[in-house]
């Protein structure tokens, strides 16, 4: 239920993505199967992605304008969104592919696993630039001085508020400080006889929360952080604000309600939930699945009297790679060019509503009837973005850190007792 | 005379030579596979847990630091507590009711073929879909088994949510499959001797002490491999909980507090999430030590409670 | 045929027998009390599957409905276009039948060739074997998985059937020591004089042993059946081409992709379920009796 950290993030996508699931993608799937290899003296270059439904349609349309924009390569793309089954292809050259994509917070632990092939020989071959790439996005593809991915699309979170609840309670506009915040909750959380019946802000992203109460995740040697002071406080902001003040176990009674993420049935969307934390996808998905909703967004609110904190986000991204094992390389680092050239990338993000990674592109017009895309653009800018580091252990880190949410949320566990258990545990990642 | 003799020698050396090869050659796929499949493996298996194997890159020599690691590691003791949960309640909680339902299904009525059809039919459902079923009916809100609970007006308990019922929602599924263990156990009570109750019943015995005195002894040897196979299984249960934690795709879970984290499944994560190949070794390792000991020790007690016909 | 004496008969006389023979009813009642215990674990047992196909045809405002709504208002196959547009469903049919089919027919053609040289044959090492068999049935398979998973790899074969057959061809510990117990019953007898009349041993094995060893062998496909029909760890980790999946990895996929759906999910289940369900009705007969003679050895 908690998702946390950039992966969790992304992944509550699945759902939007696969509204009719990738049947364009199943078939493509079966010829590759049957290919054996080019015919016409052109190298076929085989593009497994994570994307299904209409992300994977996305997908589908910019790899026949790429195959009919020159006669060298022949793209072959399969939608297939397991990720494990994307890892365990790759050990063995005759399954492999030669360009996939993945999370920015992977990159680290396949590098230093040898599943990546670093881009740095092709990147100064061709002089090809990397400065209009998000930094924050760049931090995590970038390991030991090589860059083993590049950005497709990143993200940023938001607080969400549901507008028509706020007029309801007298409030007037989101929360600026956690003061507020803290206030606001109160007044947008309704109660009768110990049952809840809405909730000022349930589902927390402590990653995000951690760093807008001036935590830290990592420290400078990349190394697990997770009991940092600030880090505490966040996650005791929502126990003292949610968990303590209405029970953990009529939190838990209401928030079990709550229906599927990607659908009319989002406690946001249903009016359950006065506030959350999402990314920019969500100019899509209300779209999609609540027209009728008046919403609006804001930054994170900052702690008193640390104004330094303000516009706090996390920025997760997207990204593409070439697998050690693929065959077809310099075919597959020429196709990947041409995913991030601004013409498919602006297409691709456009349909997705995600951002692009270049930021050159932020602003453009075609983004202009995304509602509320604006505010996700400009947390971009911020100077507080934070990504989460990428190393050899990110993944195991963010499980744990999941299971620490829940032990949080659940009441099982004071903050400070649950953090300090995953820095316990952090000391023996090991490789 | 003496010809014959060795001849007859000489022939029955050449016979049994002849039928040590034909033997050797019956038993060659199973030869061949033990060594390939299985003997090679675990040579290769003990190597990688004595060192970091990630699959990609050859594998770096630890010693016995995973093993040492290993006894470190909270999730390693969460994993091992989850699994001891679902085995030590779980498997003699299967065996009873599939006795009780054996019991039933041993009734002398028409019809009887019909129910042990629709008692077995779960059996042959796949793990994936009898989970997501269950997850449906165990749903908290909607679910068809807290609608019941909420019309008896009995507590609604949030299965899939609340880590103190995670395992309960395993258990349910595991039982609605018991299938098996109940057909095997109607056999074994259709092969109870009718004398012996009769006997019993001249002895005045009831019906609790017919089953105290006659079928349960009786059945003792079926109960003693049930449990064993029991066991085995729940020692290495990982389709239902993976399938009750995962929420969506590429999103580690272990339930919600890692109620649900088996030991299996952790050990999947280590080797194909993690590529921690080297620590998922020694823990297959722990995992077939921990399962001779605990058979053992059945095997040992079942002297004083399994009772053979001479 | 008493009843049916008893149905022709005049009142008066059928209730004189009534009153003369009480034992009947009693039995009646008796049967009775026990149809109903059956009756009710049988419900108990077959409730899920009713629950299953009635989500399937309905609307999400059907599902959702408070108080519950034990039938459809609406009945509709939304549900189920919904769940066929999204997949290949034939495909992964094809895939668990084919993988099915030769499973069934590896532990067909190796285990009893080698059950039968344990038990019937007099080779040296005959005993160590036997003991490897048994041993190896205890052994977790995760000890051997990662290895297992590396040879695969090796020979390039990750992400195709083989993984998910091959074994069986090489015997299964399980079925092996199955049809050895069963071997033993044998009598030695018609082997002797089989071999007498001068057939040789693989002939013996062929057209005496194996038609004796019948039923063991139903139980041994029965078993290997369910076995790759419900597997999913296997298909789980050596497949990843949608076009390769079988019904399992097909609906885990789904579930991935499409979340709580439940009137789609249920349609899928619903489908997922029901060809295991008409094999089970048409090979009934040897699931059960095959189950039943596991335990007893």
């Amino acid at each position: 239920m908690m998702l946390h950290g950039t992966a969790g993030r992304r992944d509550r996508r699945g759902g939007w993505r696969a509204i009719a699931a990738g049947a364009a993608g199943l078939t493509l799937a079966a010829t590759m199967a049957a290919c054996g290899g080019g015919s016409s003296g052109r190298t076929t270059v085989n593009f497994t992605y994570l994307w299904t439904g209409p992300e994977g349609k996305a997908m589908a349309a910019i790899i026949k304008d790429f195959n009919a924009s020159q006669n060298k390569i022949t793209v072959k793309g399969v939608s297939n969104p397991d990720q494990q089954s994307q890892l365990a292809a790759m050990a063995s050259t005759s399954s492999s592919f030669d360009i996939s994509d993945t999370f920015g917070n992977i990159v680290g632990a396949w590098a230093s696993k040898g599943v990546l092939e670093p881009l740095n020989d092709d990147m100064s071959k061709d002089s090809y630039k990397t400065s209009d790439f998000a930094k924050a996005a760049m931090d995590q593809t970038v390991q030991g001085g090589k860059t083993y991915a590049l950005p497709i699309a990143v993200h940023t979170v938001q607080l969400l508020y549901n507008k028509t609840l706020f007029k309801q309670a007298g409030i007037a506009g989101p929360p600026a400080t956690t003061s507020e915040w803290a206030a606001d909750i109160a007044k947008l959380t309704k109660t009768q006889g110990g049952k809840i019946s809405q909730l000022g802000f349930a589902n927390p992203d402590f990653t995000t929360m951690g760093w807008e109460f001036g935590g830290q995740w990592f420290d400078a040697k990349h190394q697990p952080t997770p009991d940092t002071p600030g880090n505490v406080q966040a996650a005791n902001f929502y126990v003292d604000n949610v968990v303590k003040k209405y029970g953990a176990k009529a939190v838990q009674k209401f928030t079990s309600g709550f229906g599927e993420y990607a659908s009319p049935e989002n406690p946001f969307y249903q009016g359950k939930l006065a506030m959350t934390t999402d990314g920019e996808w969500q100019s899509a998905f209300t779209k999609q699945y609540a027209p009728k909703l008046d919403w609006g967004v804001a930054p994170l609110p900052y702690p008193d009297g640390h104004p330094e904190l303000k516009d706090t986000t996390q920025v997760s991204s997207s990204v593409l790679f070439i697998p050690r094992s693929s065959q077809h390389k310099a075919e597959a680092w020429t196709f990947m060019k041409y995913l991030l050239a601004k013409k498919s990338m602006l297409s691709f993000t456009h349909t997705l509503a995600n951002l692009p990674a270049r930021t050159s592109l932020l602003g453009d017009q075609i983004y202009s009837d995304l509602p509320q895309f604006g505010t996700w653009q400009e947390a971009l800018k911020s100077k507080n973005t934070h990504s989460f580091d990428s190393t050899s252990s990110s993944q195991q880190y963010t499980t744990d850190l999941t299971t620490a949410s829940d032990q949080i949320t659940l009441g099982k566990k004071s903050a400070q007792q649950a953090l300090s258990a995953v820095a316990k545990q952090a000391k023996k990642y090991g490789n | 005379m003496a010809t014959n003799v060795r001849q007859g020698a000489g022939l029955g050396a050449a016979r049994r030579r002849r039928e040590a090869l034909i033997g050797l050659a019956f038993a060659s796929p199973f030869l061949i596979g033990i060594v390939v499949f299985t003997a090679g493996p675990i040579i290769a298996s003990a190597y990688y847990s004595l060192t970091n194997f990630n699959i990609f890159q050859s594998p770096v020599w630890v010693g016995l630091g995973n093993y040492r690691h290993l006894f470190h590691d909270d999730l390693f003791y969460k994993a091992l507590w989850n699994t001891g949960v679902l085995m030590v309640i779980g498997v003699p909680v299967q065996l009873a009711l599939a006795l009780i339902v054996a019991l039933g299904l041993s009734f002398q009525v028409r019809g009887q073929p019909l129910y042990r059809a629709l008692v077995y039919l779960p059996s042959v459902v796949p793990m994936v879909t009898a989970t997501y079923l269950w997850r449906w009916l165990l749903n908290s809100q909607y679910g068809t088994v807290n609608r019941i609970l909420g019309a008896l007006h009995l507590p609604q308990p949030d299965w899939m949510g609340d880590p103190l019922w995670t395992k309960p929602a395993v258990m349910l599924i595991v039982f609605w499959g018991i299938g098996t263990t109940a057909v095997i156990y109607l056999a074994a009570l259709k092969q109870v001797p009718r004398d012996l109750y009769e006997a019993a019943e001249v002895d005045g015995a009831g019906i609790w002490w017919q089953f105290r005195r006659v079928t349960w002894p009786m059945i003792s040897p079926v109960t003693l491999f049930q449990l064993i196979v029991g066991l085995i299984a729940a020692l290495q249960v990982f389709a239902q909980p993976y399938l009750l934690a995962q929420q969506r795709l590429n999103a580690t879970s272990g339930g919600p507090d890692n109620s649900l984290l088996t030991y299996s499944m952790y050990l999947f994560q280590n080797a194909f999430i993690y590529l921690k190949m080297g620590y998922a070794s020694a823990m297959a390792w722990v995992l077939f030590l921990i399962t001779l000991v605990l058979t053992a020790i059945v095997l040992r007690s079942s002297r004083r409670w399994v009772h053979y016909e001479e | 045929m008493s009843t049916a004496t008893v149905r022709q008969a005049e009142p008066a006389v059928s209730s004189g027998q009534f009153r003369r023979r009480p034992v009947p009813t009693s039995r009646r009642l008796r049967q009775l009390g026990r149809h109903v215990v059956l009756v009710a674990i049988c419900a108990a047992f077959f409730l899920p599957f009713t629950i299953m196909l009635l989500t399937s045809f309905k609307m999400p405002t059907d599902i959702f409905h408070v108080p519950p709504r034990l039938l459809p208002v609406h009945w509709v196959l939304s549900n189920y276009r919904q769940a066929f547009s999204s997949m290949p469903f034939g495909r992964y049919l094809g895939n668990s039948v084919l993988l099915v089919v030769l499973n069934v027919g590896g532990t067909l053609v190796s285990c009893p060739l080698v059950a039968y040289a344990l038990a019937k044959l007099k080779w040296p090492g005959r005993g160590v074997v036997f003991t490897v068999v048994l041993s190896a049935m205890m052994l977790p398979p995760q000890v051997t998985m990662v290895p297992v998973y590396l040879i695969w790899s090796k020979l390039g074969l990750v992400n195709t059937f083989w993984p998910l057959f091959a074994p069986s061809f090489f015997g299964t510990p399980f079925f092996i020591f199955l049809l050895r117990q069963f071997f033993r019953n044998v009598p030695d007898d018609i082997l002797e004089a089989a071999r007498i009349d001068g057939a040789g041993e693989f002939r013996t094995y062929w057209q005496i042993v194996l038609p004796l060893a019948k039923p063991a062998l139903a139980t041994a496909a029965v078993f290997q059946f369910v076995w790759t029909w419900t597997d999913f760890v296997n298909p789980l980790i050596y497949i990843h081409d949608n076009s390769k999946f079988t019904l399992s990895i097909g609906l885990y996929n789904f579930f991935s992709e499409h979340g709580v759906e439940w009137g789609p999910l249920m349609a899928a289940c619903g489908m997922f379920t029901l060809p295991a369900i008409l094999i089970f009705v048409f090979a009934q007969r040897y699931f059960i009796s095959g189950i039943s003679t596991t335990g007893l050895k």
